[in-house]
């Protein structure tokens, strides 16, 4: 496994340094812009000009009020954050197999001595490993950014509660993203389904928590249990959250390898 | 015991069945070749020798152990016909790689390998991207021989390579037979599976047709001549032995042989000949002749 591991680092290196500092840049510059502008008082102003109603859904529902707080949360839920776990974590599902089937070095990889367990556990620990290290360079980002403005801090048991939900998203599409994987011959195909998956349970939840009608689907997407105004603001715990994420990835996951097992090569 | 034993392999995708009851027996020391056009089914037999496939139907023994176990391929060497190489490392790091999945087994042959298959240091150090097609075939059989490994499978392996190194992977091939390694070679072109190996398996449709010396296989095949004489065509060239068939227009003559060919070449040397064409028998001729046979059996 190590050699595989080896391997995997040596192939994704760069695009994981890159995902990760730009994890951490963009968590460092949410903390400048809320340093250095009065960026509440800005958006207070202009919420105040919009109807009632979106007054109240865009203050509540995205900020939790305008503290500097709720905006530093805000940038973890932000859309470049979400795309930039997201983007890894379907990219390496996407090689993992139907990458490595369509570019033709599986079938060399496993004429040699090595179980496919083996082969598929390899890209699942080197997985989980890059996906919590862009986590942890997200959450030094917002850390030091912090600090380096002078923000009030953050506990260090709420960031790590933040980093753990953020951490099980990207590991829940990773899982969806591999059952896809084990199941496709063309990289190019399965990494859109894998986006599209993101896509959709993202643009769901975000409908769903504005307009009513679609409420009742907001339970149903990945996006519903990343919770980092509640973790950040409102203090609550991410048990359930994380817990519902990894069945989502554990399900994913049991589902790839018995398929992996069984499939045709290449 | 056979180094390699498939017993009626049997695979189907979809509505094609691409083998459809294959079995024959590879031993230590022997170079079969497995022979076939493209999409006979060879590439799916040798897939389904290293688990990558699984089988409808039948068995497979590599090296006494079924191919799902990883540890029955830390003996064997493969080369695929399709070979792609991770294009991103250079050709040290590469064969470095694969060496590293058998710790037990060092790359032995690798020096003796890069000489024969003449891979400069120069190859080596480029990415493997960057270099052409013949020499990541090289690559490719060095990666699948390096580890001197007891069992090889070999899909195409002359692909790419130009004739002096295909010269050399030959007397390789042959060296690994002499020291009791297993090499089933598997081609669509019938001169380099006679040039090398000393059976045959000839496949086509997913069907086993026949399994051969290949000399046996050699003396029955039918072969045609074509000579042009200075003046008129010499006469009883039809009763010479061997010569099935004959076809005289002018002073030119098409004949169709099977087995030796001396006395027609003695018949030929006492005449005055102006051209003479001799072309490499074909793999189609081979399955006609199969073909005939089973015909007449039946």
């Amino acid at each position: 496994m190590r050699n595989l591991l080896r391997l995997l680092l040596a192939r994704h290196a760069a695009y994981v340094l890159v995902s990760g500092l730009l994890l951490g840049g963009f968590q460092w510059l949410i903390c400048a812009v809320v340093a250095s502008t009065d960026v509440t008082g800005a958006l207070g102003t202009l919420v105040q000009s919009l109807p009632p109603m979106v007054q109240s859904m865009v203050s509540e529902q995205f900020f939790g009020g305008f503290s500097k707080t709720s905006l530093l949360a805000f940038g973890w839920a932000h859309p470049i954050a979400q795309a930039v776990g997201a983007g890894l974590a379907v990219v390496l599902a996407t090689q993992a197999v139907a990458g490595e089937s369509e570019a033709g070095t599986i079938e060399l990889t496993l004429g040699q001595p090595i179980a496919r367990h083996t082969y598929l556990a390899a890209h699942v620990v080197f997985a989980f490993a890059v996906l919590a290290f862009v986590t942890l360079a997200g959450l030094a980002g917002t850390l030091a950014g912090g600090r380096f403005y002078g923000l009030e801090p953050f506990r260090l048991a709420a960031l790590a509660r933040l980093g753990l939900d953020y951490l099980a998203l990207q590991v829940a599409l990773f899982g969806l993203a591999l059952m896809f994987s084990t199941f496709g011959r063309e990289g190019s195909r399965v990494a859109l389904f894998g986006f599209l998956c993101a896509l959709v349970s993202y643009l769901v939840h975000v409908i769903g928590t504005m307009w009513d009608g679609w409420a009742l689907l907001v339970p149903f997407t990945l996006h519903a249990y990343y919770v980092p105004k509640d973790i950040l603001v409102g203090g609550v715990g991410v048990a359930r959250p994380v817990a519902i994420l990894l069945a989502v990835a554990l399900g994913g996951l049991l589902v790839a390898w018995g398929r992996f097992h069984r499939r045709d090569l290449p | 015991m056979p180094a390699l034993e498939v017993a009626d392999l049997a695979k189907r995708y979809g509505r094609v069945r691409a083998l459809r009851g294959v079995s024959f027996a590879l031993e230590p020391g022997e170079i079969l070749g497995y022979l076939g056009p493209n999409g006979a089914g060879k590439t799916t037999t040798l897939r389904l020798v290293l688990g990558l496939a699984r089988a409808d139907r039948g068995s497979v023994r590599l090296l006494g152990q079924p191919p799902s176990r990883p540890a029955s391929r830390e003996r064997v060497g493969f080369l695929p016909g399709e070979l792609r190489l991770h294009g991103g490392m250079t050709g040290h790091a590469l064969l470095d790689h694969f060496a590293r999945f058998r710790p037990a087994r060092p790359p032995v042959l690798r020096e003796r390998l890069l000489g024969a298959l003449d891979l400069r240091g120069s190859d080596l150090s480029r990415r493997v991207k960057w270099l052409s097609h013949g020499t990541r075939q090289k690559l490719g059989l060095v990666i699948a021989l390096q580890h001197d490994p007891d069992v090889v499978l070999l899909d195409e392996p002359t692909n790419g390579l130009d004739p002096l190194v295909q010269q050399g992977f030959c007397d390789l091939v042959r060296e690994l037979a002499a020291r009791g390694r297993a090499i089933l070679l598997s081609s669509h072109v019938l001169s380099e599976v006679e040039a090398v190996c000393g059976r045959v398996a000839v496949l086509r449709e997913g069907e086993l047709l026949a399994v051969e010396q290949i000399g046996a296989l050699r003396a029955r095949l039918v072969r045609r001549l074509e000579a042009r004489f200075r003046g008129p065509a010499p006469g009883g060239l039809a009763t010479l032995p061997g010569v099935t068939r004959a076809e005289v227009a002018g002073s030119a003559v098409t004949l169709w042989l099977r087995g030796d060919v001396n006395p027609l070449l003695r018949r030929l040397a006492a005449c005055e000949v102006e051209h003479l064409v001799f072309p490499e028998p074909q793999l189609e001729d081979v399955f006609l002749d199969l073909y005939r046979g089973r015909a007449g059996a039946g």
